[in-house]
């Protein structure tokens, strides 16, 4: 009885991981195929990725995507932090204010946030006026929810504040007890809601589009004109952001789990 | 002049008066334990010695020192809370020698304290566990050693049994008094359990609503309740106001009287012996409890508990008739 139901939950999984792999499965094909006639593809290359990778203009759009997420990523994780040490140790009360003010982004969704910034701030005096301090800005209010609303529900799952009080007991500043003791328990959860980060930043093109185009180029950019050109190095594009993002993530999780071990060894 | 000693105390949450100038002195190698029901303002008592919580006026001295204004860090004073609240990334070793390390202790020193504490609490075999692989049992103890690892000059524990199952919480009873006995602590239990209060204490301050309604020893407590409110609250007294103790006796009194329910006697026969006073009453209800029967009697129109040890060969029926005698010193006048 006990097998039977093991083998249909592993059956389940393997569907549903198939089903969410099978798109990404044939733009890999397609990417590394001249033709494709009838069913099957026919002319194995790797022209598209030599292409892409010998395009200078390309590795400058990766690296700017990167730039413009991983630091709105860091500075509103940050933030945010220092804003919950004073939340929890300091002024309970503001949870709920905090809550509404990171929920407002919610609101101001798509085209609206992106158009707003460029009225406000094209006239404004450097550094505002310069699109990527508006682009790190505007994103960092974009993930803000997701940021606070992981750190919040980690922080108040891991019991904090009788954690802090259970550290100063021990001999610990307030400071100490949030950094070493709360943080480092609360790393995991951080984490994910960084990835989801990650993802809303990595597929937006509505934003970056208004606020950066015509100005210098995003990986999404690049991906937009290449589409207009050749469906197989859009493929190739596609694949190459993917393996760049997963590169991201393995290295947040390694550095996440280095840290839990330290802290246990 | 006392270990710990708290002038005026005094503490608000908002309007809320929650501690009324709470005069409390506590001597150095007591156990003493803060008793009351629930939200009569223990743990904030505690929490204001142990000082995660401010005062709003008085003066709280540890050890011939002003410790009111000091940081929760610097006071030397160890505690164990009620949810355990340990370090779940750490081991049960690694959560003993928090504190130790933050000292920059000499690392084999804090190895043999470290080891001393977990043998005290008996959980060798244990210290390279997670918390959240112990049972609650388990993660008490643990709490416990970390508690004491510090050699603190006093050991706060708030109802850090509350959440144990009944047998597992009388021997860790036993383990903390023997704990505390051994190393000479001063120790400060809080907890709404009256018979805890009893087996664990030498002292005990009875709380009601931000005052102390009486202190004193367990047998002090138990048999001479000074209120109204302690004598409900603890040992089941009857209390009973003049009219109704005129008529159960007979003779006028001057105030309300609390009768403890194993100090009636109840008989079949007529009592011949000297007890002041003796009475006939009938039997309305009988609820066993433990090695007592608790029988509800009327006399007079009169309705007092009375508790006789259960052997079921003498119980009575409800509607029996029953005598009944009662000693003048058992009155004890509120
Ligand atoms: N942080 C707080 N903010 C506001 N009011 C509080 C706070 N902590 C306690 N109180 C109030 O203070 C009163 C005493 O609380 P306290 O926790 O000291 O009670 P207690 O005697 O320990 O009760 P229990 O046995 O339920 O733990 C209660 O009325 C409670 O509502
Ligand atoms: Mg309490």
């Amino acid at each position: 009885m006990q097998k039977k139901k093991n083998i249909g939950a592993k059956i389940i999984v393997i569907v549903v991981i198939a089903y969410l792999l099978l798109p990404l499965l044939m733009t890999l094909i397609y990417s590394l195929f001249k033709e494709w006639i009838d069913v099957v593809p026919t002319g194995f290359t790797f022209a598209a990725y030599a292409e892409l990778l010998a395009d200078p203009a390309f590795w400058q759009s990766v690296l700017r995507t990167v730039i413009i997420s991983v630091i709105p990523i860091a500075l509103c994780t940050v933030f945010v932090l220092l804003a919950m040490y004073v939340v929890v140790l300091y002024h309970p009360e503001w949870d709920r204010f905090m809550q509404v003010l990171c929920t407002i982004p919610y609101a101001i969704q798509g085209v609206i946030l992106p158009i707003c910034v460029l009225s406000l701030y094209t006239g404004a005096p450097e550094p505002l006026n310069n699109r990527m301090v508006m682009l790190v800005a505007t994103y960092m209010v974009v993930i803000l929810p997701y940021v606070y609303q992981g750190i919040r529900n980690n922080i108040a799952g891991v019991g904090a504040g009788r954690l802090i009080e259970a550290a100063q007991m021990l001999g610990a500043s307030k400071l100490y007890a949030f950094f070493r003791v709360v943080i480092p328990n609360i790393m995991s959860g951080v984490t994910v809601s960084v990835m989801l980060a990650m993802a809303i930043v990595f597929g937006d093109f509505v934003i970056i589009n208004t606020l950066a185009g015509g100005h210098f180029m995003t990986a999404q950019m690049y991906m937009y004109d290449v589409m207009k050109k050749s469906g197989q190095r859009t493929c190739a594009v596609i694949i190459i952001l993917f393996v760049v993002t997963l590169l991201i993530s393995g290295f947040a999780f390694v550095l996440q789990s280095k840290q839990g071990k330290k802290k246990t060894k | 002049m006392a270990y710990i000693e708290f002038k005026d105390i005094d503490k608000f949450y908002g309007k809320n008066h929650v501690l009324r100038g709470i005069n409390l002195e506590i001597e150095q190698g007591d156990f003493v334990t803060l008793l009351g029901p629930s939200g009569c303002g223990k743990s904030t008592l505690l929490r204001c010695l142990a000082g995660l919580e401010q005062t709003s006026g008085g003066k709280i001295i540890l050890d011939g020192e002003d410790i009111t204004q000091k940081d929760p860090k610097d006071r030397n004073i160890g505690m164990v809370f009620q949810q355990y609240s340990l370090f779940p990334n750490m081991t049960v070793k690694e959560n003993l020698a928090f504190g130790l390390k933050l000292q920059k202790l000499p690392a084999n020193e804090i190895e043999k304290r470290v080891k001393d504490s977990i043998e005290m609490v008996e959980l060798m075999g244990k210290e390279n566990e997670y918390p959240s692989n112990l049972s609650g049992g388990q993660q008490q103890r643990v709490a416990l050693a970390r508690g004491i690892v510090m050699r603190p000059k006093v050991l706060l524990l708030d109802e850090p049994l509350s959440a144990i199952d009944a047998k597992l919480r009388k021997s860790l009873q036993t383990s903390i008094r023997e704990i505390h006995k051994e190393l000479g602590l001063t120790s400060v239990f809080v907890t709404h359990d009256q018979d805890e209060a009893m087996v664990m204490s030498d002292v005990i301050h009875l709380f009601h609503d931000g005052i102390i309604e009486q202190s004193g020893n367990p047998v002090n407590i138990y048999t001479k309740p000074a209120t109204p409110f302690a004598a409900g609250f603890i040992g089941n007294y009857n209390i009973l106001n003049r009219a109704d103790m005129k008529k159960l006796t007979g003779k006028d009194w001057d105030g309300d009287i609390a009768i403890r329910p194993e100090t009636l006697i109840l008989s079949r026969e007529q009592i011949s012996s000297g007890e002041s006073y003796k009475m006939q009453g009938e039997i309305l209800d009988r609820v066993p409890r433990g090695n007592v029967l608790r029988y509800k009697v009327r006399t007079n129109g009169v309705e007092v508990y009375v508790d006789v040890l259960f052997r079921s060969a003498s119980m009575y029926e409800i509607g029996d008739t029953a005598f009944m005698a009662l000693a003048d010193h058992n009155c004890v006048r509120l």
